[in-house]
């Protein structure tokens, strides 16, 4: 047959002409891809080998997981038909997918700490690891079914042995196991279970082609684009309406008291910083009513990387960062206040001289005098606020969080510590200006001639770019350095020994 | 039973070979007849009718030449093909095209191995799902919904693709180089 006339062929004859054109035998790579269960079976397996363990880098956790488990999707919707057990892995894969899909999509959100540190997350990943067994125990059952269907002997033990692996890596899990041969017990475990999961595939060499591979209405390639489509957009929403905290920025009132401007007068007397007053409360000012004396000190800080300057003295070169702009001035105020025993009210004040952009969350760590002395004490709460200006007009918020936390850090250095820190959490509009704020705590004195030391860690977010989103009180806690991800922590001291009558601020 | 034991029972004319067969190859040539012969007592009679093939033909499966699966692959579809041509002869008014003669002149022959070589060269310039989704439809003869369920794509897309791959051949075929 000529070209010409193969070009003037209708469809049937065509089809036909392909048909009869076709080797007797067929090649080799499509004998082995012509199965209903070869591409459906190799997705559920390779999803579960991939879900089974976790690679704790460059977002592999993440990633890998949900790509194993629409991989696990996909496999066990195409063999959902054809027996009740592997329905019930179907089932399963969709309960379990679905909370890892809501995992990624809350890791966007700055409430995920929260979720992790609650006993319902707890439960829910007991849920999920109970039912990841339970998955292998219906695929070892459906394996025996399809066999038994076939009349072939019912055996799986590719099944059994994941289900003892598992059994193995929860039982370490759950005793916390971190003996110095844990990794080798993990290599040999992997071994294992991929030689467990290689046995399971082969166990349908046979039987597998009397499989039914289910009809969808969704194409696997639809399937995975919507599920995709609906991540990012789940995770968009979170951190747009959740990666900040809801702040209640309410217009300034102004003092009307005269007990206040009394107060302030006297405080302006003894040299308090006018800036810093003017943003205190009413009632901060009032409590440091009769005042006997007022110490300060100030410090402007840079948050970005600054950069390299380099100079030449004979065969030496030296390089020093330098910063061009200081975009953040902190203010510490300690007032003395009348009565016995002797009695500080410490003021730890935040003003950005320099916009530096605002996105996500900021936070204020307090380390107070008596954490550093135990001469000193509580005397009484927390207090603070912020504040910003727009258009001529001041604006003012409560902080989110303000009170003491305790927590566990981990650092390679010092190891696992805890430690109760008082806390400001806060989120500043990404508009107007001056955005300030100040906390303030009074210390009473325990033992005469003890130094008063507060510290201040002020965490800025730099970037909108993190995940999972942490809050900079979230990266406190986990004890980071003082640029740690999308966060920058500049430290800040109000130290001096206040002897009576003449005071010495140190630094 | 392995591959092997099956094939050196049978060479060795031993029934178990025959026995173990059906129960271990029987699953796959259900799988390639049902899609030819739509009644069940016909493919039972078509396996019968293959097993007996490889029975009788087992000294010409040259493991050299392909897989195991491969040649009883074929030596199935043939039985499941002749089985269609046999009942269509009952009933020759539904003469199906796509069946071939069973016994082919020697000119025939000649062009059906043209033929194949012309149309083998130019599956193999097809991508790998392209010549999956090709030999499914017209060397398996499975169906649009079959295809679609096991390759997780629905009854449309399968079609879509299958009509792109046939434009795609008949330009090929036509002369054609690339559409």
């Amino acid at each position: 047959m000529c070209d010409s006339e193969r070009n003037f062929l209708n469809d049937e004859e065509f089809d036909a002409m392909l048909q009869s054109g076709l080797p007797e035998v067929p090649p080799e790579d499509i004998v082995q891809e012509v199965t209903p269960w070869h591409k459906a079976i190799y997705r559920a397996l390779i999803g579960i080998a991939f879900n089974t363990f976790t690679l704790n880098f460059l977002g592999l956790n993440y990633i890998l997981p949900a790509i194993a488990s629409i991989l696990s999707l996909l496999g066990f919707r195409s063999l959902r038909r054809e027996n009740r057990w592997f329905r019930a892995c179907y089932g399963i894969t969709l309960v379990r997918s679905l909370y890892l899909f809501a995992q990624i999509i809350l890791n966007a959100s700055i409430y995920q700490s929260d979720f992790y540190a609650s006993g319902l997350s707890k439960l829910l990943t007991a849920g999920s690891l109970g039912l990841l067994f339970l998955l292998f125990f219906c695929l070892w059952r459906a394996f025996i079914a399809v066999r038994r269907k076939v009349g072939l002997p019912g055996s799986a033990p590719g099944a059994l042995w994941l289900m003892l692996w598992y059994a193995i890596i929860l039982v370490m899990a759950t005793v916390h196991y971190t003996g110095l041969i844990l990794p080798i017990v993990m290599v040999v475990s992997y071994v294992l279970m991929i030689r467990s999961l290689l046995k399971l595939s082969r166990g349908l060499d046979e039987a597998g082609f009397a499989i039914n591979a289910a009809p969808v209405r969704l194409s696997d390639r639809a399937l995975t684009w919507l599920i995709l489509a609906a991540l990012a957009l789940g995770m968009g929403c979170a951190h747009l309406f959740s990666g900040a905290y809801p702040m209640d920025w309410q217009p300034e009132e102004a003092h009307s008291s005269a007990e206040v401007s009394r107060v302030k007068e006297e405080l302006l007397g003894l040299g308090f910083p006018e800036k810093v007053l003017n943003d205190l409360t009413e009632e901060d000012i009032l409590a440091c009513g009769g005042a006997l004396q007022v110490l300060w000190d100030v410090q402007d800080h840079p948050v970005n990387r600054g950069h390299y300057l380099t100079a030449q003295e004979g065969t030496v070169s030296y390089t020093t960062t330098v910063y061009d702009v200081q975009e953040l001035r902190i203010t510490g105020v300690a007032v003395e206040l009348p009565g016995e025993p002797e009695s500080w009210r410490l003021f730890h004040h935040f003003q950005w001289v320099v916009d530096p952009g605002f996105t996500g969350t900021e936070c204020m760590q307090l380390w107070p005098a008596w954490q550093n002395n135990e001469g000193w004490t509580s005397g009484g709460e927390l207090t603070g606020r912020l504040l910003y200006d727009q258009a001529g007009q001041t604006l003012t918020a409560p902080y989110a969080f303000l009170g003491s936390r305790s927590y566990t850090s981990r650092s390679v250095f010092w190891g696992e510590q805890s430690s109760t820190d008082i806390f400001a959490a806060f989120s500043l509009p990404d508009s107007g200006e001056n955005h300030r704020g100040y906390v303030s705590y009074t210390v009473d004195e325990v033992q005469d001639g003890c130094i008063i030391s507060s510290w201040c860690n002020y965490t800025h977010q730099a970037s909108t770019l993190q995940y999972p989103a942490r809050t900079a009180m979230d990266v406190r806690m986990e004890g980071g350095g003082n640029r740690s991800g999308a966060f920058v922590t500049v430290q800040d001291a109000l130290q001096f020994f206040p002897n009576n009558g003449s005071p010495e601020l140190i630094g | 039973m392995h591959e092997q034991e099956i094939i050196a029972l049978i060479r060795a004319r031993d029934e178990r070979g025959l026995s173990a067969l059906f129960r271990h190859y029987g699953p796959m040539m259900r799988y390639i007849v049902a899609p030819i012969l739509p009644a069940e007592q016909d493919r039972e009679e078509c396996i019968s009718e293959a097993a007996m093939r490889v029975w009788d033909s087992i000294e010409r499966f040259d493991p050299a030449r392909g897989s195991w699966n491969a040649w009883l692959t074929a030596l199935t579809r043939n039985a499941a093909l002749n089985r269609a041509r046999q009942l269509q002869r009952e009933a020759p008014e539904e003469l199906d095209p796509a069946l071939p003669s069973p016994e082919p002149l020697p000119e025939e022959a000649l062009l059906r191995k043209e033929r194949q070589a012309e149309l083998t060269a130019a599956l193999n310039r097809l991508s790998r799902t392209e010549r999956l989704l090709f030999y499914r439809k017209y060397y398996y003869r499975q169906s649009t919904a079959q295809i679609a369920s096991e390759l997780g794509m629905s009854a449309r897309a399968v079609e879509g693709r299958l009509y792109r791959v046939k434009t795609r051949l008949r330009a090929m075929l036509g002369g054609e180089n690339d559409v």
